[in-house]
C-alpha cells in the first residue's frame, strides 16, 4: 500500500494539562492510601500497647485463664470468660435474629405488595438508625425489668437480655443484605418452578432461597460482625460479671463481653499500667475476631458476585451443596431442638425441658405430612408473624421512648445547661457538642472518602494496589467502634497530645464513618453508565474533566445519601468518643477544638447508668437523640427516593 | 456512489496492528489505510474485531482493563500509541459516536456545549453559534430549537443519536468514528442518519462499523471486511461488493456463511 501523506504534518501538540491531571490523580491515590495507612496504624498501636501484656502474662494464660480480675491483689488476667461471654451473646443474638430477618427478607422480596414494601423498608432502616446507646437505655429500663419479673430473678441483667438486644440490633443488617440477595435471584428461576406446578412456598423454599443462600450467609456473618463489635447496648444490659455461666446454657446468668470490658474499664485505668496494656490486648483479640468474621463475609459476597457474573464457581456452590443435602438439614434441626431444650431446662427445670422436647418431636413428625396447600398457609402465616414481630419491636421501642420522653421536652430542656448531675436543667451543651463532633468528623472524612472512591472507581486499573486498598477499606469497615475509641485514645489523645478534646473525637468519628462514605460513593460512581464516560472522553475531555463535569453530577444523590447516613451514625455513636472527647457535665460550650465537649449519646449513657432518679431527663435525652438521628435518616431516604425516580436513564 | 477522480490522501493508517484482551488476540496484523474525506465501512460477523479496531483509532481501548496493543496506528503519520502522544488532543480530532446513544444527563444545549467548554470556549455568544451550527449540521436544529434547555434524555432514540453526532461535530474533529450508530434505531431514524453521513464526508473523514451490509453499500466509499480478528479484504466498496477477491468475503456478502 503506497503512502501518501500530503497533509502537512500536524505539529505535535505539547501534552496539555497532563501535569494537572497527574497531580489530581495522585491526590486521589493519597486519599485511597490513607484508609490503608489508618488500618496499619490501628493494628500497630493496638498491638504495640497490647504487647507488654502478652509478654508479661503470656499468650496462653491470657487466652485461657478463667479469671478476669485486674483490680484484685494479685490481679488475674484471663480473658476466657470474656470470649465465652461474647460468643454466647452473639450466638443468642443470631438465634433470635436469623429466623426473624430471613422471614422478613423473604416477605419483603417475595410476598409484600409494593405499597407495603415502600412503608416497611424505611421502618427497618429506622431500626438501623436508632443509636446503640438508646437500645441500651431501652434494654436497661424496659427489657431487663421485663425479664426480672417474667423469670422472677433478682436481676434481669443477663446474657438473654444482651442476646435479645443484639438480635434486634442486627435485624436491619441481616434483613437488608438478605433481601438484596433474594431479589437478585433471576425471575426465570421462579417462573420455571411455578410453571412445573410448584406452589409459591415450594418455589421459595426449594428454588429461591437456595439460590440466594450465599448472600444470606454473608448477611448473617455481617450481622454477627455487628453483634460482636457492639459495645454500649451490651454493656448496659448484660450485668458484666466476668464469669462463665453455669450451666453454660443458663441464659439468665450475667456475662461480660470483650467490648463491655473495654467500655467499662478503659476510662478508669492508670495509663501505662499492666491493666492498661491488658485492655489493649483484649482489643487486639476483639479486632482479630471481627476482622476474621467480616473478611469471611466479604469473601463470600465477592465469590457470589463472581458466580453471578459467571466467571468462577467457588465456595458458595459447595456451601449450598452442603446445606441442600437433606441429612445436613435434619442434623441442624436436631441440634437446634436440643439447644432449645437445654436452654429451657436451665431456666425452667427438667419438666419443661421434657415438654419442649415432646412438642418439637410431635412437630417434626406432623409438619412434613401437611398437604402442600396447608404447608404454604402455615409458612406464610409464620412469615407474616415474623414481620409482625419485627414491626412490633420497633413500635414498642418508639412508643416507650416517645411517650415518656415528650413530657421532658421543654424550652428550658433544649436550651439550658444541666443541673444537679443532669437530673434537672437542660441538654443544650450536649446538643451543640454532638453537632460540633458530627460536623468536624464529616468535614474530615468526606473529602478523603470521596477522593478514595474516585480513585478506586475512576482510575481503576485493577491490580495489587486497588486490591490492597479494598482490603484496607473492608478491614476499616469491620473494625468495632470501641476499637476506634481505643485507637483515638492511644494515638490522638496520648501520642499526638491532643488530650481529651473535641478534635480527637471528631477525627475518631471521622475514621469510623470513612468506610461508609467510601463504599456508598463507590457504589454511586459505579452506577453512572460507562457510556457517559466514553462519550465525554471521545470528545477530548480529560479524565478529570469527565469526572467533575459528567460523572459526579449523576452520582451526587448517592454520595449525598451515603454522607447523610454517616452523619446519622456519627451522631449516635458513643464508644468512639467515650475516651477521646467527652465529659459528662460542662456548663459552657467548648472554646476551641482542644476543649472536651458534651455529647447526647454519652449524656444518655451516664444518666442511665450512673445517675439515679433522672428518669424524665433520660427519656428526654433519648427522644432528642432519636429525633435528631431519624430526622437525618429521613432526609437521606427522601433524597434517595426522589433521585432514584428522577435519575432513571 | 460518486467517486472523485483524484486519489484521496491517507489520514489514518495501521501497520501490523495487534491487540490482546488478556490472553485473547482480538486483532491480528491489521494493515488498513483510511482515506481522508471518504466514508470507510468496516463489516463482518459479530466478534470479528471491527468495533475493537474502530476503538484503536481514538485509543478508547485504553479504558479496557488488560488490553494491550502492538504494531502501529498512524494518524497524520504520527504514532498515536507513543506514550508522549497527547491522547486528549487525539480524541478531540478523532471524534466518536457510539452504538447506544449516550447523551449526558444535561440539557440539549449543555450536551453540545460540553465539548467546546472543556476545550476552553467560554464566550456565551460563541457557544450559542457552535450549538446552532452543530445541530443544523446534524439535521436536528428544527426539531429542538425551541427546547434547547430541556433535558436531552427526553429526546427520542433517533434524536438522541443525532444529538450525539452534533455533540461530536461541535469540537470540529477531522475524523468521526461511528460504532454501529443505527443499531438501536428504527428504519426512519436510520435513514436520517445515513443521509447525514453522506453530507458529513464533505468536511470529515468517517469510519463506520456496521452489521448491515446494505448500509455499508449505501453509505461508504471504501469497505473493509473482517473475520476472526483479521482484515480479510479491503477496497473500494463497489469492488468489494461486486467483485470480491476472497471467497470468504463473497460468501459473507451473499449470505452463504458458516
Amino acid at each position: 500500500m503506497e503512502q501518501t501523506f500530503t497533509v502537512a504534518e500536524v505539529p505535535r501538540v505539547p501534552p496539555r494539562s497532563v501535569n494537572r491531571e497527574s497531580i489530581i490523580s495522585g491526590l486521589w491515590l493519597l486519599c485511597a492510601l490513607f484508609a490503608v495507612v489508618i488500618v496499619f496504624f490501628i493494628l500497630l498501636f493496638l498491638v504495640w500497647d497490647g504487647l507488654p501484656a502478652f509478654q508479661e502474662i503470656g499468650l496462653v494464660p491470657f487466652l485461657t485463664g478463667t479469671t478476669w480480675s485486674p483490680t484484685f491483689v494479685p490481679p488475674a488476667y484471663g480473658i476466657l470468660p470474656l470470649i465465652v461471654g461474647t460468643l454466647l451473646v452473639t450466638i443468642g443474638a443470631m438465634v433470635i435474629a436469623v429466623p426473624l430477618s430471613i422471614a422478613t427478607a423473604i416477605y419483603l422480596s417475595e410476598l409484600a405488595p409494593y405499597r407495603v414494601k415502600v412503608a416497611v423498608k424505611p421502618a427497618i432502616e429506622l431500626l438501623a438508625g436508632i443509636p446503640s446507646v438508646v437500645y441500651g437505655f431501652f434494654g436497661l429500663i424496659v427489657l431487663v425489668e421485663f425479664l426480672r419479673i417474667t423469670f422472677q430473678v433478682p436481676s434481669g441483667e443477663s446474657m438473654l437480655a444482651g442476646a435479645i438486644l443484639l438480635g434486634i440490633m442486627s435485624l436491619p443488617t441481616i434483613i437488608s443484605v438478605s433481601e438484596d440477595a433474594i431479589a437478585a435471584v433471576p425471575r426465570e428461576f421462579r417462573e420455571g418452578s411455578l410453571a412445573l406446578g410448584a406452589t409459591r412456598w415450594q418455589t421459595i423454599r426449594q428454588v429461591v432461597v437456595p439460590a440466594a443462600l450465599s448472600g444470606i450467609t454473608a448477611a448473617i456473618i455481617l450481622g454477627m460482625g455487628r453483634a460482636i463489635g457492639e459495645t454500649m447496648a451490651v454493656l448496659m444490659v448484660t450485668g458484666n460479671a466476668a464469669i462463665i455461666p453455669s450451666p453454660i446454657t443458663n441464659v439468665l446468668s450475667p456475662v461480660r463481653t470483650l467490648t463491655g470490658t473495654l467500655g467499662i474499664e478503659m476510662g478508669e485505668v492508670a495509663i501505662g499500667s499492666l491493666h492498661y496494656h491488658a485492655l489493649f490486648a483484649v482489643a487486639t483479640v476483639l479486632l482479630l475476631i471481627t476482622l476474621a468474621v467480616n473478611l469471611g463475609a466479604t469473601r463470600i459476597l465477592a465469590r457470589l458476585n463472581a458466580r453471578t457474573t459467571g466467571r468462577k464457581k467457588g465456595v458458595s456452590l459447595r456451601l449450598s451443596g452442603i446445606v441442600d443435602s437433606p441429612q445436613t438439614g435434619k442434623v441442624v434441626l436436631g441440634l437446634l431442638a436440643l439447644l432449645v431444650a437445654a436452654v429451657i431446662g436451665a431456666v425452667g427445670g427438667l419438666v419443661s425441658a421434657g415438654a419442649a422436647l415432646m412438642v418439637i418431636i410431635v412437630l417434626a413428625f406432623a409438619l412434613p405430612r401437611l398437604s402442600r396447600r396447608r404447608s404454604q398457609q402455615l409458612a406464610f402465616l409464620l412469615l407474616y408473624a415474623a414481620v409482625g414481630v419485627v414491626l412490633l419491636i420497633l413500635a414498642i421501642i418508639l412508643f416507650d421512648i416517645v411517650s415518656k420522653g415528650l413530657p421532658a421536652l421543654s424550652w428550658e430542656f433544649l436550651t439550658g445547661s444541666p443541673r444537679d448531675l443532669g437530673r434537672a436543667g437542660g441538654i443544650f451543651p450536649a446538643i451543640v457538642g454532638t453537632l460540633y463532633l458530627v460536623a468536624g468528623s464529616i468535614a474530615f472524612a468526606l473529602p478523603l472518602g470521596i477522593g478514595a472512591a474516585i480513585y478506586l472507581v475512576e482510575y481503576r486499573r485493577e491490580g495489587r494496589l486497588t486490591r490492597l486498598i479494598r482490603v484496607g477499606v473492608d478491614l476499616l469497615n469491620g473494625t468495632p467502634s470501641i476499637v476506634f475509641g481505643l485507637f483515638g485514645l492511644t494515638f490522638l489523645v496520648l501520642f499526638l497530645g491532643f488530650g481529651v478534646s473535641m478534635l480527637a473525637g471528631q477525627l475518631t468519628l471521622g475514621l469510623m464513618v470513612l468506610p461508609t462514605i467510601i463504599r456508598t460513593t463507590e457504589e454511586a460512581l459505579r452506577q453512572v453508565p460507562q457510556g457517559l464516560r466514553e462519550g465525554s472522553l471521545a470528545l477530548g475531555a480529560t479524565r478529570w474533566q469527565t469526572i467533575s463535569r459528567v460523572v459526579l453530577g449523576p452520582a451526587a444523590p448517592g454520595i449525598i445519601t451515603g454522607t447523610i447516613l454517616s452523619i446519622g451514625r456519627a451522631a449516635g455513636e458513643t464508644a468512639p468518643i467515650l475516651f477521646t472527647a467527652v465529659v459528662f457535665s460542662q456548663r459552657y460550650l467548648p472554646a476551641s477544638v482542644f476543649d472536651p465537649v458534651m455529647a447526647l449519646p454519652y449524656h444518655l449513657f451516664i444518666l442511665a447508668t450512673n445517675v439515679p432518679g433522672a428518669e424524665t431527663n433520660q427519656y428526654g435525652t433519648a427522644l432528642v437523640l432519636i429525633l435528631l438521628v431519624s430526622a437525618i435518616y429521613a432526609v437521606a431516604i427522601a433524597v434517595r427516593t426522589r433521585y432514584h425516580t428522577a435519575l432513571r436513564l | 456512489m460518486t467517486m472523485t477522480p483524484t486519489t484521496p490522501e491517507t489520514i489514518i493508517e495501521t501497520r501490523g496492528l495487534d491487540l490482546w484482551y488478556g490472553p485473547v488476540r482480538a486483532l491480528k496484523e491489521i494493515a488498513i489505510p483510511i482515506r481522508a474525506n471518504r466514508v470507510t465501512a468496516l463489516i463482518g460477523p459479530s466478534g470479528c474485531g471491527k468495533s475493537t479496531l474502530l476503538r484503536c483509532f481514538n485509543r478508547m481501548n485504553d479504558l479496557v482493563p488488560d488490553c494491550r496493543v502492538g504494531g502501529l496506528v498512524l494518524y497524520h503519520g504520527a504514532d498515536i500509541n507513543d506514550p508522549a502522544y497527547d491522547v486528549v488532543e487525539l480524541r478531540k480530532r478523532v471524534g466518536m459516536v457510539f452504538q447506544k446513544p449516550n447523551p449526558f444527563p444535561k440539557s440539549i444545549y449543555e450536551n453540545i456545549a460540553y465539548g467546546p467548554r472543556v476545550h476552553g470556549e467560554r464566550d456565551r455568544k460563541g457557544l450559542d453559534a457552535i450549538v446552532e451550527r452543530s445541530l443544523r449540521q446534524a439535521a436536528l436544529w428544527d426539531e429542538v430549537k425551541d427546547r434547547l434547555h430541556e433535558s436531552a434524555l427526553g429526546l427520542s432514540g433517533g434524536q438522541q443519536q443525532r444529538l450525539c453526532i452534533a455533540r461530536t461535530l461541535a469540537v470540529e474533529p477531522d475524523v468521526i468514528l461511528m460504532d454501529e450508530p443505527c443499531s438501536a434505531l428504527d428504519p426512519l431514524a436510520t435513514a436520517k442518519i445515513e443521509d447525514l453521513i453522506d453530507d458529513l464526508k464533505q468536511n470529515y473523514t468517517v469510519i463506520i462499523v456496521t452489521h448491515n451490509m446494505q448500509q455499508a453499500a449505501r453509505v461508504s466509499d471504501f469497505t473493509g471486511f473482517m473475520y476472526l480478528g483479521e482484515l480479510v479484504e479491503y477496497g473500494e466498496t463497489l469492488q468489494v461488493f461486486e467483485r470480491p477477491t476472497k471467497e470468504l468475503t463473497e460468501r459473507y456478502i451473499t449470505g452463504r456463511f458458516g
